[in-house]
């Protein structure tokens, strides 16, 4: 007779370690392949060796344990269910971004805007600098180009003032000094 | 006077002169026999008398001899001569006259005629020159036409352009400016060093997020 574990958690925590749809899958493969070793090992007391960080943070941060089929179940169900509603935000950035920004991004994105919102990460080298997010209907461009753009008329204005301050073909030079030294040290 | 008379006169005068000298040929071609007076038989009636005629025969021809005849015939030719005279000088000045009257006749038809015509020429002269300054001056108006408009499209299309050239320049100024501030920092930028930028960015269109994720999921 198996023994059942009471869940812990009410609500299911997603790790920030879970990005998007592409480690939610790879976290049920893991747990099929992890099903499948406990059915045909002998001894269940004793996970197998090969199991990865990201379930076993998932398992810890909800209070699983990945012996119990139950649990592991209820992981598998959770995650099947977050991987076909979840929403998806697309972000990109001009290079690859390390582990701890996606983590941060993630956890605004999870405390912020959705419980279980996931990210697919892109790679846009044109803008340069910041990041590029599309959600399902729209795109929110926080590059540094945009910033840049939304700035022309600044930029524009600083031009125009730059002209209209620079000295024109008929400036008579101050004593002393021929045309071409005008405003030099 | 008119041409008609003139030609009457002028024709008259040369019948008059033909007139006068075949007289005078005719005078001068005839043969001395006939010259001489005849006495007709008739008159011979006898002796005595042809004794009589013989003798006033004989003094006739004493009396028109060939000298008497020579006199006479000499002053027939001058006074035939005389009123050749007097009628050469009336008609040189019948002559005289109406050359003149010709002259001036003919001088003054030329004048009229070529006042008239002159005054064609110049009429004509004168209406070519007014075609020709109305035509001159369509022409300038028309030329003025086109230049001030060939000037206000010329002037629009120049202002078209300036504005074009502005705006491109602005465009591309700051697409330039842009891109060479990308280029020149964009690598030199960590992602770590951006996660204030892009939470502040994410904070600021935090409700739009929240608002597409719930209409669009």
């Amino acid at each position: 007779m198996a023994r059942s574990i009471p869940v812990k958690a009410n609500v299911f925590i997603l790790p920030p370690q879970v990005n998007g749809r592409t480690d939610i899958n790879r976290l049920l493969r893991e747990l099929e392949a992890l099903e499948e070793t406990l059915i045909t090992k002998a001894a269940k007391d004793n996970l197998p060796s090969k199991i990865t960080s990201l379930l076993n943070q998932t398992a810890l941060a909800n209070g699983y344990k990945l012996l119990e089929k139950t649990h592991r179940q209820h992981i598998a169900q959770q995650l099947t269910k977050i991987r076909d509603h979840a929403p998806t935000v697309h972000i990109s950035f001009a290079a690859e971004p390390s582990p701890k920004v996606t983590e941060t991004l993630l956890s605004w994105l999870r405390s912020n805007v959705h419980r279980y919102a996931l990210v697919q990460i892109g790679l846009q080298p044109a803008i340069a600098a910041g990041c590029v997010l599309r959600t399902p209907n729209k795109i929110f461009d926080m590059s540094l180009g945009a910033t840049l753009q939304k700035q022309t008329p600044y930029l524009l204005e600083l031009l125009k003032t730059a002209a209209l301050d620079a000295p024109g073909p008929g400036t008579i030079a101050p004593a002393g000094l021929p045309t071409g030294q005008v405003g030099k040290p | 006077m008119d041409l008609g008379g003139i030609l009457l006169i002028s024709g008259g005068a040369l019948a008059a002169i033909a007139a006068i000298l075949y007289i005078d040929w005719r005078v001068q071609h005839k043969k001395p026999a006939e010259t001489e007076p005849t006495i007709p038989k008739a008159a011979e009636p006898s002796r005595p008398a042809q004794g009589i005629s013989q003798i006033a025969r004989e003094d006739v021809e004493h009396i028109f001899n060939d000298e008497f005849r020579e006199e006479l015939r000499n002053r027939g030719r001058l006074h035939f001569e005389k009123i050749i005279g007097e009628n050469a000088m009336f008609l040189q000045q019948d002559l005289r006259q109406t050359t003149t009257q010709l002259n001036e006749y003919m001088r003054t038809e030329i004048t009229r005629t070529l006042q008239i015509e002159f005054k064609k020429y110049e009429q004509s002269i004168t209406d070519a020159k007014q075609l020709a300054l109305d035509s001159i001056e369509k022409t300038v108006t028309t030329i003025e036409q086109q230049r001030q408009l060939l000037e206000s499209q010329m002037q629009n299309q120049a202002e078209t352009q300036r504005n074009q050239i502005i705006d491109r320049f602005e465009a591309q100024m700051a697409r330039i400016v842009n891109h060479y501030v990308m280029q020149a920092i964009g690598n030199q930028i960590d992602l770590s060093d951006q996660l204030e930028f892009i939470l502040g960015e994410l904070e600021s269109n935090k409700a739009a997020i929240i608002e597409d994720i719930k209409h669009g999921s």
